[in-house]
């Protein structure tokens, strides 16, 4: 289940109070201060909410002229704990107190809190001094922290994306929302042999590519390492090897040059995307996220702090399946090229093979997942019968029918979601972009739909570091403090965490 | 491929992510600090903290680094690359010159500091699959180990047939960034100069079979 970030209103009172108690068990602050809090014009509350219930809640106070801030208070409910929640409350709270041009945020922990006191560490706290018995009836001591490393909020930061997830090494450079260059050096020849890719083989490939990927992206973009204001990295979902390389990398150019870091969602990175292709996102959209390692479903309502996942593929992504349906039919690698390729001689009604996961029983579960394997061995079963009965078989009718049978699920399902949710626009990522079909029905739905679509340009579509930095760009300007040097490679990052 | 170099470098920072993770920084060959996680799974966990302190712990710059030396393996692929790659941008964003030294070599050297009468040393490591990567050496002359034979990988069992383990002395050190940043201070003295092929010693070829179109179903 994931979780989501607003500001909170005295709606939320009572919800709040709820983990309040639970939480500070005899030093809870009254219902009425809580809410005089809520209502406050200096201060700033958020709740995380898990669907629609509170499971966090943080607040910040900021008087006008004073450059500091404090943070008032954090809790998370304590079925919750360990997901993360208290630091996206943390970086939200930190941006705002940035944005209020606060330079120093205190805050008091009690002494004996070594996991709030080690989150707040993360965010550059540092203990300045200890209020004896402050916390009553307890007498447990406080400790008071406070940090400085806010990074000022700019308004169009110059920002390096590197991305290695899987086998594109990418790197791109973007100022605030424009696109500087945008350099990807794919290992998809060498994985052509096997038939699919090799994550040893693409995290090899990474390691040679990096620099001279580097060195090409500076250039087009006319800068130098000192002009960057930040490094963004792909930390996952991806193959966990190649994404390594990535992290490795990106840290130590952090650490030689000085600048700060940010670990971000490949997934995430997809939807900000379009901010380059058109200067700006709309939100709230759904998108359909396809490639050879992911078939994703998402409701963005806001870039950094609201993506939900919807549904995805429940076993092969939907590029995998071709690569699989284009060895049976003798096609090479990369399937999808050459699939759509064999399909434009095709007639796409000539078989019906299965739609994944559509039937009535499937829908109750699996609404916006989806389901290419089976599909994919009705394909081979076809192929074999043909064999077994001596007879040729139709490559074109058989290529455009599975075809039109991926791309139907794909598209009726993300429309689906635009109407449940009540959201007319649909933006389409992704390697799988490529295919005509794709592109085709989408704009075909759409428009019977009264859905705008948006499909950023290829190179955008397909993995690579421009992206990462456009998302990158987007923290820095919402003045959100950098990541820890210490995250990792995370290759099933949940699409939640979009910086870690 | 050694190329000649005649620039001695004030400080350099030394990584290898063969084993664990483990980075120093030198000058001229003295190592200043030194930080060694032996754990065998975190290093991109790991690496940029710990040139972030390695660097505090010294008193020295990023922009002070003159030359980025990395240990080039023989290790498990997926730590050494993490090393190699944080080398690579290091040396970029410091704008530092870039070596490479066999991460045994590293080993050979500490085990003859401390055993200075030894002769004859296998060097081996965990190379997984119930296999070793090792090298043999014969002492250390002008501050470089000598290696006679490896790296290579093999079977523990098989190792007989290559060298009289009988005359082989063996060691239980570690690899150490401070020695293999040694080595490298010492090779850019020597007329070769230090070693500048920076890809990886992987000894083995990617685990995958190349396929034939075929049936999927059944």
């Amino acid at each position: 289940m994931s979780i989501h970030i607003r500001e909170a209103t005295v709606q939320d009172l009572a919800a709040i109070m709820l983990i309040e108690r639970e939480c500070f068990i005899n030093d809870a602050w009254p219902e009425a201060m809580m809410k005089d809090e809520l209502v406050a014009a200096h201060t700033y509350y958020l709740v995380a909410l898990e669907g629609d219930e509170v499971v966090g809640y943080a607040g910040l106070s900021k008087l006008p002229g004073s450059d500091q801030a404090d943070i008032q208070t954090i809790a998370t409910a304590p079925t919750k704990r360990g997901l993360g929640i208290g630091k996206q409350l943390m970086f939200a709270l930190t941006a705002e107190a940035n944005a209020r041009g606060a330079k120093e945020i205190f805050l008091e922990v009690r002494a004996d809190n070594s996991v709030a006191q080690k989150l707040y560490k993360v965010f550059g706290f540092r203990q300045i001094g200890v209020r004896k018995k402050y916390y009553q009836p307890d007498g447990v001591d406080a400790f008071v922290m406070k940090t400085e490393s806010l990074v000022p909020p700019k308004t169009e930061p110059v920002v390096l994306g590197i991305e290695t997830s899987c086998d594109e090494t990418g790197i791109g450079i973007v100022r605030g929302n424009t696109l500087l260059a945008n350099i990807i050096s794919s290992s998809m020849e060498q994985h052509a042999i096997f038939g699919g890719v090799v994550p040893e083989v693409a995290a090899r490939a990474h390691l040679e590519a990096l620099t001279p990927v580097l060195d090409e992206a500076l250039e087009k973009a006319g800068i130098s390492l000192d002009e960057i204001d930040a490094i963004a990295v792909t930390n996952g979902p991806g193959l966990a090897g190649a994404l390594m390389v990535g992290v490795g990398a990106a840290k130590a150019l952090a650490v030689a040059t000085g600048k700060p870091i940010y670990a971000v969602n490949h997934l995430v990175g997809h939807v900000g995307a379009d901010i380059l292709d058109q200067g700006k996102i709309e939100l709230p959209t759904i998108a359909l996220l396809v490639s050879g390692g992911h078939t994703s479903l998402l409701l963005v309502r806001d870039l950094l702090d609201d993506v939900l996942l919807l549904g995805e593929t429940i076993d092969d992504a939907a590029g995998e399946a071709f690569d699989k349906v284009a060895r049976v039919l003798g096609l090479r690698y990369p399937g999808g090229p050459e699939i759509d390729r064999v399909a434009k001689e095709g007639n796409p009604q000539a078989i019906r093979f299965p739609r994944g996961l559509t039937l009535p029983k499937d829908m109750a579960e699996h609404r916006y997942n989806f389901s290419f394997s089976g599909l994919k061995t009705a394909v081979a079963r076809h192929v074999e019968l043909a064999e077994f009965k001596n007879e040729e078989v139709p490559v074109a009718d058989v290529a455009a029918s599975f075809r039109e049978a991926v791309v139907d699920v794909l598209i009726t399902k993300a429309i689906a979601a635009c109407k449940d949710h009540d959201v007319p626009r649909l933006l389409l990522g992704g390697g799988v972009v490529a295919n005509s079909r794709l592109r085709e029905l989408a704009t075909e739905k759409c428009k019977e739909a009264g859905i705008s679509l948006r499909i950023p340009a290829l190179s955008l579509c397909t993995d690579n570091g421009a992206m990462i930095a456009a998302l990158g760009a987007q923290l820095v300007m919402a003045g959100r403090a950098p990541s820890s040097l210490d995250f990792s490679a995370e290759s099933t990052l949940p699409v939640t965490r979009v910086q870690s | 491929m050694h190329t000649a170099s005649t620039r001695i470098d004030e400080y350099s920072l030394a990584i290898d992510t063969s084993a664990g993770t483990s980075v120093a920084v030198l000058s001229m060959g003295t190592v200043l600090a030194e930080v060694n996680y032996l754990e065998p799974m975190t290093h991109s966990e790991r690496i940029g903290a710990a040139i972030q302190k390695v660097l505090a712990d010294a008193g020295v710059r990023p922009s002070q680094i003159s030359l980025v030396v990395a240990g080039v393996g023989p290790g498990p692929f997926t730590g050494l690359r993490v090393g190699l790659a944080a080398a690579q941008f290091f040396a970029l964003g410091a704008k530092a010159d870039l070596v490479a030294v066999c991460s045994l070599d590293a080993i050979a050297l500490d085990y003859f500091q401390a055993q200075p009468g030894s002769k004859t040393l296998l060097v081996s490591t965990d190379a997984r699959r119930k296999e070793v990567f090792w090298a043999s050496y014969q002492g250390v002359t002008s501050g470089i180990p000598v290696r006679v034979l490896g790296p290579s990988v093999n079977k523990p069992e098989d190792l007989g047939e290559l060298i009289n383990l009988a005359e082989h002395e063996v060691t239980e050190i570690v690899v150490r960034a401070g020695a293999l940043g040694q080595i490298a201070f010492a090779q850019s003295l020597t007329e070769l100069g230090p070693n500048r092929d920076l890809a990886p010693i992987y000894l083995r070829e990617p685990d995958a079979v190349p396929t034939k179109p075929k049936k999927v179903s059944g």
